[in-house]
């Protein structure tokens, strides 16, 4: 397969209204494969949370990541998306979160980090014309000298790439710490235990409001790479509140891994 | 029993298992690294069930190497790193 460049696509944006977690999670694995299938161009979907959640990776223990009463009592979602990668704590207004949805021919030949690269690599040039000094960090890290700014995820779906990221805009993390459990070993290569991975979120680098960076990113991606307004379709939409009802809020799919 | 190992320049992968008559049972490893495809975390499981509970972490790296295809790609993780966590699972070096 040859590699395609980013401007040989017809980009097309999905801004749609909140939805709640589990939405989010099947629109995720709806639109990777309509784009694997060629029935729908390749695409940039910002997410805007209903509802606040953790999200956890495919691969992780549910009750090794989420104090699961915790989470209960602050009325936080938990849900498991289909990429690997670590829990997100996310409360509506703190987080931003974009999911690309690619052809494999975009990351064709390359390692799976020059892929993360890739992929992370327009949000570096909007974070800049920002303000802030970005870079990507392997693994799935985007950092900046004040801390870490966010993370990213990818997986794959026949001929498609999901690539999605969120980012740290404000946090509460005294809340995110009675939710998330944060173990002694997965810091143990960091050089600290008092605190978890240093994040340093975007308002406070910034001082803008989280919409306007939302606008600027996306203005971003648009002169790069150019970017058309879209909508979900209803076929789309209905295949997503499908998969929404019946697998992402399931306990099977969930505590896939207990 | 339950073993974590945080991959230098890697991710976390734990390791829960039990051991019957010396050998190992339910394993089940979990953490927040990626695998493609994804069931083939199903298949490292099923290449550790039934390993003698004292077999050396060299053993247990070559047995998930053995059982892996080619085209499954391990980003974050490695077979000596399952087999760390594993081996800490059963020497009870993590809680």
């Amino acid at each position: 397969m040859n590699r395609t460049a980013w401007h040989e696509h017809e980009w097309q944006l999905i801004h749609a209204g909140a939805q709640s977690p589990s939405m989010h999670m099947a629109l995720d694995e709806v639109l990777t494969t309509e784009v694997a299938s060629g029935r729908r161009k390749p695409t940039l979907r910002v997410w805007e949370w209903a509802s606040p959640a953790v999200v956890i990776g495919r691969h992780q223990s549910l009750r090794n990541e989420v104090d699961s009463d915790a989470a209960r009592r602050h009325g936080i979602e938990v849900v498991r998306r289909i990429s690997g990668g670590g829990a997100m704590f996310i409360e509506p207004g703190n987080t931003i979160t974009y999911s690309i949805c690619a052809p494999m021919s975009l990351v064709a030949g390359l390692s799976f980090q020059e892929s993360y690269q890739l992929m992370d690599s327009w949000v570096i040039d909007a974070l800049a014309v920002l303000g802030i000094h970005a870079s990507y960090q392997p693994l799935n890290d985007i950092t900046s000298p004040a801390g870490k700014i966010a993370g990213a995820a990818q997986t794959r779906r026949g001929g498609a790439v999901l690539h999605h990221v969120t980012m740290a805009y404000d946090i509460d993390s005294t809340k995110m710490l009675e939710v998330l459990r944060i173990g002694r070993e997965k810091l143990s290569d960091k050089g600290t235990l008092s605190a978890a991975k240093r994040v340093d979120p975007l308002r406070s680098q910034t001082g803008l409001p989280r919409e306007t960076i939302i606008k600027r990113m996306i203005e971003t991606f648009r002169l790069k790479h150019g970017l058309s307004d879209d909508r979900l379709g209803a076929e789309e939409l209905a295949l997503a509140e499908q998969l929404a009802g019946q697998k992402f809020s399931s306990p099977e799919w969930t505590a896939a891994v207990p | 029993m339950h073993g974590e190992y945080k991959i230098p320049g890697g991710k976390l992968v734990v390791a829960d298992l039990n051991v019957v008559d010396a050998r190992l049972t339910d394993v089940r490893i979990s953490g927040d690294f990626f695998i493609e495809p994804d069931s083939a975390l199903d298949v490292i499981d099923a290449a550790l069930q039934g390993l003698p509970a004292d077999a050396s972490h060299e053993a247990l790296t070559l047995a998930i190497e053995a059982a892996l295809d080619a085209e499954v790609t391990l980003y974050g993780i490695t077979p000596g790193g399952v087999a760390m966590a594993v081996r800490r699972a059963i020497d009870g070096a993590t809680p």
